[in-house]
């Protein structure tokens, strides 16, 4: 039919044992060619090895935090696809986008594969040997003191090492920094309820109130809370749940409630304080202190300060006193001001006043293995690392599952700060913007090729310790594990405690059969132990229970709303979206591809805007538009959209890249630059939400890029997309 | 209808003691070339006939994946070892040699495909050979060879049909007879699965086709 | 085949199945969505690229419509008798949206079929409406006649389009399924990879497929569960079980829902009156009328 190039030898370039594959995809060939390729055979192949037979190895996700399980399809030595692990009490089987994606960061083109030294404007490649010389040399005679550690999120095994290490370098200076955390929430958390991160039954609400926690896309762990989801629906004793989200711009989970309210930028305090109120009026009784502190709010003050009607504000209030137990989840739009933590005060008070504490919010249950904890990363440690390198007091700096150059502040000024330290190891997958500032670049495997463990922060059922695993062989001969680095650079400092560990997977297997009598019973046979353990993928344990305290805010200080600024009148809301979430998978194209779910956009930024004000500003799809705040701009195509507030213009985070790869290099733009540093009052953490800035057309005009369907997004009168009204539909005879 | 003759069928078998196997014997064995493929140069010069014929080794005992997978396979290399190490009368010559070569550099044979078929064709060896070889019970050389022709008649393997769409079809577009008349059915329900749209003729027989819509194996 | 004769037998020329005597047996896939439980998260769509070799088209070609997302997430905005169509004309979308995945219907009289000139769509005898690659000449007359917009052509040869599948992307194709190549016609096929593989190793079994065993990649990913796929035929699956509690039936033009007083239904299929008879049915989103 159509001769076709496509060299289908490629496939198997990883394979090592030079067999081509058997059943090679391609249309072009229709000819037979019989004695042109190949045939896959192997030397010695266990028994579950049969070409053309998927066999399916558990690992666990690492593409967020969530720390959801996967099962990976691996055929002929590769790996096509991963699924969900059914057994886990996280994800059950199921996966979210981003997840799925994980191939891709696998397979990626744009992976480092060598060492790469800083030889003035070019990496030089070198072998392993030189580069953790190299580092050794560099740190010798440097104080502890000025060695930085900059990291993500980090659990399990590979904390217990870094920790280790930074001991052995005297150091104690690991910084665990996340440009998007729930950082503020885990501080009102910890005071409200007495534990940072409890468990969260919105499978048990009848009502849930969401403010701007955006629980269905890219909050936490969505994946686990779109099952609770889904049960909460189908409803308890056939009463199908009700959301309501509170928020600024609409979420994938604001596009899901029943009732989206939009509030003014930063009053959901004032909201919370409000409902409380009005819960009190409705004849709901309050303890003293909290009826005196929500006195001042009453419905007509709150719907002026909020934009939310004082109809709805009445509804919302008599919901929730009817059907109980009820749910408020506090998201990362009400924790972005300078009043987060007061934001967050009220929406908890709400829930202590409903009584949902113990019955849909529960203590989770603590990690009996402190060492292996998650360490939590929040935007407080930028801040801190920042300033250490502006200062000159850190000389070496390590950084690992972190970008600051792309997600830091401009005015924080931070690469050039980075430029102080006198060498900079990033360990990296991509060149991305930190890596290119580095000196030394290391190249890891990915989750795919790597050993570890990994604890997730939010746990469902007792604790769920899961075991990533290699699904195939390494695609890249020289590129290592996190943990192998860990542990070769641990060595040069203390080589007689890790004599014993000739790689991370000994350490590894000693570190978990060690505490065998916690997973398995004692007497069962270490390898039998370790092999179901990889099996599974994943062990759980009990873990130490715990019990919510109750502690009621005694006092709650929300701002005065405050004029507009003449110069700068419009608040920018950084959205976070589920696929790209702070921009470090952009080089998925899968991701790329995938639509926005509610603008539909592909490939590129936008700056969402409502359509009064659009039309208040003479502004229509696809005008390119100049977003100016105190601290830099960006130009971006502008998207009409009714589901912001019309004194807010949101831009999604993640794409603006000018580096770490092809599919994500010079689509979109980046707006961490441009953000404020005004922090949260209480935590210290960055206030996302706080920043001014005006918008201004630039003159050119595009068309946006979307996929709104066959008609646009319109049904034209046409039955596609329908829904009923719940007072018109029985759902109890429903299969 | 369907499954009205089903039901009868199995009431047919019930009923009747005769059993009459050979009522299938439409599948010729093809020990003939009549579309002879190109001689396909391999790493070893793999003597089909020592195996099959003179050893009288069965196909699928190194074969193996073709009851287990939608490929034959070529067996890992440990198998061939696994016999050799232990033959040594010819442990020294040229062809066993290099096999030993191969084994002790740990280093795959890249062996030749022989059968190749375009990449929008699904053929699936289990189910022809779990149907005609472990249903049906037939020879496993001439079920093989209906497709390979007389390998244990060759050295190195070589195609001896075309593959071709119309080939196939020739046997899946085919009324078989599954059960002659008067006769018992064949096998097990597993068996009428496979079969589409079983009819029963004027005399008692029934005769079915094998599936012969395009994307059984097109996708 | 003479004008007269196609409009005279115009009836059989439908293909609608069950035709005549032989009914769908043993197997007929459907499918039903609830859109209740769908959030629009798009886990489906990425896992029908990680399934079927869907390639990436980049931002240009996305712009020309040359995306070739088999299963695609509509986004609607509510439509109610008090609010005006277009969401630019509302103060805010205060009821969310609405999202709906859209795939191939496998419709039973499929107008795809019926304008193929060379036969390449046609249907099984379990009721998909299949998509025979190297039968295509891409005429594209089936994507022009269907209603729902759900086939993609190759406009070009993806394969060797720089950036698509560099080499080391390559290694993750799944290789039960065939890569299209330029000209080429393709649609979602209900996972028919793994419909085969499951009717084959069944058969080894003597035995029908179960409900659950296959499952399309969609099905098996979506978080919240909102997908179902099954045998219809089967009265035990769950498909089947939703089919009949919605009271819609696979070869009715009109469903009990569009009927009068039984709205407390929510089972529909989308264009019900092009007769193309779907074998997908949705499940409308419920809105909580207390708030």
């Amino acid at each position: 039919m159509i001769d076709n190039n496509f060299d289908r030898r490629d496939f198997l370039k990883v394979l090592g044992w030079g067999g081509a594959a058997v059943a090679l995809t391609g249309c072009g060939n229709t000819s037979v060619q019989d004695g042109k390729e190949t045939v896959v055979s192997y030397v010695e192949a266990a028994a579950y090895v049969a070409p053309g037979i998927a066999t399916y190895f558990n690992s666990t996700c690492a593409q967020c935090e969530a720390g959801c399980s996967v099962m990976g399809r691996v055929r002929e030595g590769r790996v096509l696809k991963l699924e969900g692990n059914a057994d886990s009490v996280i994800n059950r089987g199921k996966m979210c986008g981003l997840g799925q994606a994980g191939v891709q960061h696998h397979y990626n083109p744009d992976r480092v594969r060598e060492p790469l030294l800083r030889n003035g404007d070019k990496g030089e490649t070198i072998t392993w040997e030189k580069a953790y010389e190299l580092i050794a040399q560099k740190l010798n005679g440097v104080s502890g003191d000025n060695i930085d550690f900059m990291t993500g999120t980090i659990s399990g095994h590979l904390k217990v090492l870094l920790s280790n290490y930074m001991d052995s370098l005297a150091s104690k200076n690991h910084f665990v920094y996340e440009a998007i955390s729930p950082a503020v929430q885990r501080a009102a958390n910890l005071k409200s309820y007495g534990v940072a991160m409890p468990r969260f039954h919105i499978n048990k609400a009848k009502v849930v109130v969401s403010f701007g926690a955006d629980f269905l896309g890219a909050w936490v762990s969505p994946v686990h809370f779109s099952q609770q989801y889904a049960q909460f629906r189908k409803g308890v004793d056939g009463q199908r749940g009700v959301l309501v989200q509170v928020e600024s711009k609409m979420t994938l989970t604001g596009a899901n409630a029943d009732r989206w309210l939009v509030v003014k930028p930063g009053t959901e305090g004032v909201l919370a304080l409000g409902v409380i109120n009005a819960l009190g009026v409705a004849g709901v009784s309050l303890p003293a202190s909290v009826a005196a502190m929500v006195k001042p709010y009453d419905k007509e003050r709150v719907s002026q300060e909020t934009g939310v009607s004082t109809e709805h504000l009445v509804k919302l209030a008599a919901l929730l006193k009817e059907r109980s137990p009820s749910l408020v989840l506090l998201g990362s739009a009400a924790e972005g001001y300078a009043h987060g933590s007061q934001n967050a005060a009220a929406i908890n008070l709400l829930n202590q006043v409903l009584g949902n504490v113990g019955k849909t919010i529960e203590a989770a249950a603590t990690v009996p293995f402190p060492q292996i904890a998650p360490s939590l990363g929040s935007s407080a440690a930028l801040r801190m690392v920042s300033n250490r390198l502006a200062d000159g007091h850190t000389k070496v700096l390590f950084t690992y599952g972190v970008n600051p150059v792309f997600t830091a502040p401009s005015d924080s000024n931070f690469a050039a700060n980075m430029a102080k330290a006198d060498f900079k190891v990033a360990f990296a997958h991509y060149l991305d913007e930190t890596a290119l500032q580095a000196d030394l670049v290391l190249p890891l495997d990915s989750a795919l090729e790597d050993w570890g463990t990994q604890v997730a922060e939010y746990q469902p059922d007792g604790v769920q310790i899961s075991i990533q695993q290699p699904l195939m062989e390494k695609l890249h001969a020289n590129t290592r594990g996190m943990g192998d680095i860990l542990l070769a650079l641990i060595k040069k400092n203390r080589a007689d405690e890790y004599a014993g560990f000739e790689d991370y997977y000994a350490y590894l297997r000693t570190a978990l059969l060690q505490n065998k009598r916690q997973f398995a019973d004692a007497g069962v046979d270490d390898d039998v132990f370790w092999n179901d353990l990889l099996s599974a993928g994943l062990v759980n344990v009990a873990g130490t229970s715990n019990k919510l305290v109750a502690n009621l805010a005694s006092e709650i200080r929300l701002p005065a709303p405050v004029a507009a600024d003449a110069k700068f009148p419009l608040r920018l809301i950084p959205s976070v979206t589920a696929n790209l979430r702070d921009g470090r998978h952009a080089n998925q194209p899968w991701l790329q591809e995938s639509p926005d779910p509610l603008t539909t956009i592909v490939w590129d930024s936008w700056v969402e805007i409502h359509p009064k004000k659009a039309a208040e500003l003479g502004i229509v799809e696809g005008d390119i538009v100049e977003v100016e705040s105190k601290n830099g701009a960006v130009k971006a195509q502008a998207y009409l959209f009714s589901g912001i507030h019309p004194d807010a213009v949101s831009i999604p985070l993640g794409r603006g890249h000018d580096a770490m790869g092809r599919y994500a290099k010079g689509f979109g733009v980046n707006p961490f630059p441009m953000l404020e540093r005004i922090f949260d009052d209480e935590t210290g953490e960055l206030a996302m939400h706080e920043t001014l800035v005006k918008i201004t057309k630039t003159g050119t005009r595009v068309i946006v890029v979307k996929d709104e369907g066959a008609a646009g997004g319109n049904q034209h009168g046409k039955k596609i997309a329908m829904s009923i009204a719940s007072d018109a539909v029985d759902l109890s005879g429903e299969a | 209808m369907y499954r009205f003759i089903r039901f009868a069928i199995l009431l047919m078998g019930l009923m009747s003691a005769s059993s009459s196997f050979a009522a299938d014997a439409q599948l010729e064995p093809l020990t003939t070339a009549d579309d002879l493929g190109p001689v396909v140069e391999q790493p070893i010069e793999f003597p089909h006939n020592r195996h099959a014929k003179d050893m009288g080794i069965n196909c699928i005992y190194c074969h193996t994946y073709s009851r287990r997978g939608s490929v034959a396979g070529i067996p890992p290399m440990q198998k061939c070892i696994g016999c050799h190490q232990n033959i040594e009368s010819v442990r020294e010559t040229p062809r066993i040699k290099k096999l030993f070569e191969y084994w002790d550099a740990k280093k795959a044979i890249p062996w030749k495909k022989v059968h190749d078929l375009p990449d929008f064709v699904r053929f699936n060896h289990e189910r022809h050979i779990k149907r005609f070889v472990f249903q049906q019970n037939r020879p496993v050389q001439e079920v093989c060879g209906a497709c390979h022709g007389a390998v244990k008649e060759m050295t190195v393997a070589r195609r001896q049909k075309s593959l071709a769409m119309g080939w196939c079809m020739s046997c899946h577009e085919k009324e078989h007879v599954v059960v002659a008349a008067g006769g018992m059915p064949i096998g097990t329900a597993a068996y009428w699965y496979s079969m589409k749209k079983p009819a029963i003729k004027a005399d008692g027989t029934v005769v079915a086709k094998g599936p012969n819509d395009c994307s059984s194996c097109h996708y | 085949m003479s004008v007269t004769n196609l409009l005279e037998n115009w009836s059989e020329f439908r293909h609608t199945h069950p035709v005549g005597d032989v009914p769908h047996d043993p197997y007929k896939w459907a499918m039903s969505i609830d859109l209740d439980a769908c959030t629009g998260c798009n886990a489906c769509s990425v896992a029908c690229y990680a399934e079927n070799n869907l390639p990436v088209v980049g931002k240009e070609k996305y712009a020309a419509g040359h995306s070739m997302h088999w299963m695609r997430i509509e986004r609607y905005w509510p439509v109610d008798d008090t609010a005006s169509l277009d969401p630019a004309q509302r103060d805010f979308p205060d009821q969310g949206a609405q999202f709906l995945p859209m795939m191939c219907q496998q419709c039973e009289a499929a107008p795809c079929e019926t304008v193929c000139p060379v036969g390449a769509a046609n249907h099984t005898p379990d009721g998909l409406n299949s998509q025979i690659y190297n039968r295509c000449v891409g005429s594209r007359y089936c994507s022009a006649n269907c209603p729902f917009k759900v086939r993609y052509f190759n406009w070009y040869d993806y394969p060797t389009t720089e950036n698509v599948w560099p080499a080391e992307m390559t290694q993750q194709l799944n290789p039960d399924i065939t890569l299209r190549s330029k000209g080429v016609m393709e649609k979602c096929t209900f996972c028919v990879q793994r419909i085969r593989a499951g009717e084959r190793s069944v058969k080894n079994e003597g035995r029908v497929l179960k409900d659950g065993e296959v499952q399309t990649a969609c099905q098996q990913v979506c978080p919240t569960g909102a997908i179902t796929f099954g045998n219809l035929i089967d009265t035990e699956s769950r498909v089947h079980l939703q089919w009949k509690a919605q009271r819609v039936e696979l070869t009715a033009d009109e469903q009990e829902k569009d009927k009068e007083g039984e709205s407390e239904l929510r089972g529909y299929r989308i264009l019900e009156e092009l007769r193309a008879y779907p074998s997908v049915m949705y499940m409308e989103r419920v809105r909580e009328s207390a708030i």
